[in-house]
Parts: C-alpha cells; sequence; structure tokens
C-alpha cells in the first residue's frame, strides 16, 4: 500500500514539475537556438499577483518570457522549422492543439497543454519577425476550450496585443 | 459569399478518423498558403475536458455532453494570396473517401459565380445518431477541412460551430426531422 501511495505521489510530483520544466526547458531552447536572451520585465510579480487575483479567463497565474530581440523568419522555410523546433522542445509533456502561421503576418502561433485537469498548464508561444513571447498559464478546462475555439483572441488575453 | 463550414461527428470504429485521409499534396499546401490553422484534439484530450466541466453551468454541461461522445476533432484551413494553388483533384479525393457506406452527402452548395464549393457529409452512426462528420469548403483562394470523429445527436450539431476550431455552420440542415443549426 505504501508503494502505491508513493507510486502515485511520485507520478503526480513528475508531472506538475514536467509542466514546469516545459515552460524553462522552451525558453532556454529559444534562447540557445535563436542566440537570444529574454527580456526583463520589470514588475513582472505584480503582474502575476493580478492575474491571480482577477483571473481573466479562467487563468489562475501564469509565467511570460519575452524575446524582444528575436529574429526570425516569415517565410514558409523558417515556419517548417519551427514547426520542428517546438516539436523537439515540447516533447514530453505537453500537446500542441492549435498551430497557426501567418506568412504576411511573419507571424507563427502555438496553443499547447499538459495534462488536462481542473487546472491545466496552457503554454501559447507566438514567434513574430522580430519578437517572441512564451506565456504559460494555469486555465480551467473551459478556458482552455474557449482558447482552441478562438486562438488569437486567446493570443491577444495572454500574451497582450503589440 | 464566404461560405463556411462545420463537421461533427463520430465514429463506431476508434479508427474512424484514421479513415479520412489528406492526400499528400494537400498537406504539401501550407507550403503555398498565406495563412495555415490547424487544430488537433484527440479523444483522451477531449474525454478529460469534458470530466472537469461543470453540470451545474449550463453552457459548460452542454459542451459537456457534446464531449462525451467525441472522439477527435481536426481542422485544417489554408489561405492563399492567389486562386488556383491547390489542385482540386486532391479535394476530390477526399470527397472520394466520404461517397458510399454509410456516407451521405447531406449539404452540397456550388457557387458558379464565386467558384465555391461547400460539402457536408454525415456518417450514419446508426440509432439516429451521427457517426461521423466531414466537412469540406473550397473557395478559389481558401480550403477549409473539418473531421470530426464520435458519436453525436444531431441536434448538437450547432453546438459545435464556434468551439474547438470547429467554424460556425451558416447554412440550415436538416437530419431527422430537426433543424441542426444555421
Amino acid at each position: 500500500m505504501k508503494h502505491q501511495v508513493l507510486a502515485l505521489l511520485l507520478a503526480a510530483t513528475s508531472a506538475a514539475y514536467g509542466a514546469d520544466w516545459e515552460f524553462d526547458h522552451l525558453v532556454r531552447a529559444i534562447e540557445n537556438h535563436y542566440g537570444v536572451k529574454r527580456t526583463h520585465i520589470p514588475l513582472m510579480g505584480a503582474a502575476n499577483f493580478v492575474v491571480k487575483v482577477v483571473r481573466p479567463a479562467g487563468a489562475g497565474g501564469f509565467k511570460l518570457a519575452l524575446f524582444e530581440d528575436f529574429r526570425g523568419g516569415a517565410d514558409y522555410r523558417d515556419q517548417v522549422e519551427l514547426d520542428r523546433f517546438m516539436e523537439n522542445a515540447c516533447k514530453g509533456g505537453l500537446h500542441a492543439l492549435v498551430v497557426t502561421h501567418s506568412r504576411s503576418g511573419g507571424e507563427s502561433s502555438y496553443i499547447l497543454a499538459g495534462e488536462i485537469g481542473k487546472n491545466t498548464r496552457m503554454l501559447i508561444a507566438t514567434f513574430e519577425r522580430d519578437e517572441a513571447t512564451v506565456v504559460e498559464a494555469q486555465v480551467n478546462v473551459s478556458a482552455l476550450l474557449k482558447a482552441i475555439g478562438s486562438p488569437d483572441e486567446a493570443r491577444k488575453t495572454y500574451q497582450g496585443e503589440r | 459569399m464566404r461560405l463556411v463550414t462545420i463537421a461533427l461527428a463520430a465514429a463506431l470504429m476508434p479508427l474512424w478518423a484514421q479513415e479520412i485521409k489528406l492526400p499528400a499534396n494537400l498537406e504539401k499546401l501550407a507550403a503555398k498558403a498565406e495563412e495555415t490553422v490547424d487544430v488537433s484534439l484527440d479523444g483522451s484530450m477531449l474525454q478529460l475536458a469534458g470530466r472537469f466541466l461543470s453540470d451545474q453551468d449550463d453552457g459548460q454541461a452542454k459542451t459537456k455532453h457534446l464531449l462525451s461522445g467525441l472522439e477527435s476533432i481536426s481542422v485544417k484551413s489554408f489561405t492563399f494570396a492567389s486562386e488556383g494553388q491547390y489542385d482540386a483533384a486532391d479535394v476530390d479525393s477526399v470527397r472520394a473517401q466520404v461517397q458510399g457506406g454509410q456516407w451521405s452527402r447531406i449539404v452540397g452548395v456550388t457557387s458558379k459565380k464565386d467558384g465555391e464549393h461547400a460539402d457536408v457529409y454525415f456518417k450514419d452512426g446508426g440509432n439516429g445518431t451521427l457517426g461521423g462528420i466531414v466537412v469540406i469548403c473550397a473557395e478559389p483562394k481558401e480550403l477549409t477541412i473539418v473531421r470530426i470523429a464520435g458519436i453525436l445527436d444531431p441536434a448538437q450539431l450547432a453546438d459545435l460551430g464556434g468551439q474547438f476550431g470547429v467554424p460556425k455552420l451558416d447554412m440550415g440542415v436538416h437530419i431527422g426531422g430537426k433543424k441542426a443549426g444555421k
């Protein structure tokens, strides 16, 4: 019985750790692969607090990484390369639910989700010509389904319009 | 007019979703497309999501009921800068997969003026249910293919539009005497 409880505890812990790891891993992967550094965002802690209190669209908290010196491409080869990069970077804990590419807008967006539960870690990664953003938010299922139905709206809600 | 469509549905067999294949040429359209949208939701994701929706909230309860029978949802949409970027024969090869047997084309709209074609195919799931839906919307500069697997009550058709990346159904569809959506 002890072993079963321990196994369950370990599984739960590793699942939670895995989801956290995905965000940090993706941020590091972008830094390494594209040779960029995430931009320090002043008062990020306060922003997180506001999100936790206000809970927009069912979000309970979030992590944000902004890469202002990202230099991606808008053509098809760049976007295929991005797809490959995201697939490799998110192996394991996350599933790509929505992928959008706009060559005219030079933008690619990925909505990914970890293990589905009462609260699910949703990750939205957006790559533009000169900027990349990764947001991880704790959302309820209703908010997750809403994001899937309106990926552009979700990107604006969680990453802000810049 | 922009023809937009829906697809919902059901496979009596778990492997139904794999039965409808996109030709390789269509998969390669992303190289020519100005914009692409790819939604891919598998059965385990949909079932898990359904478990965490509330029965008390009307909207969530409706979605929960809807998800209970679904096995997968896949939406692929390509928007092109100019006409003639995709081959009609490739689209026909998708249509050929949903003709005959348990499949029926419920809606077929062709606009010669605008060069637009919209087709909605339903698979009979037996006992008055749908067993699968495929929607093909081919416009000169846009191509959308929606594939949904799972058991679905025809009355739920309207609820699927606008959710999960499935476009809203903007045409009346009558199945078994029930108006499915508009």
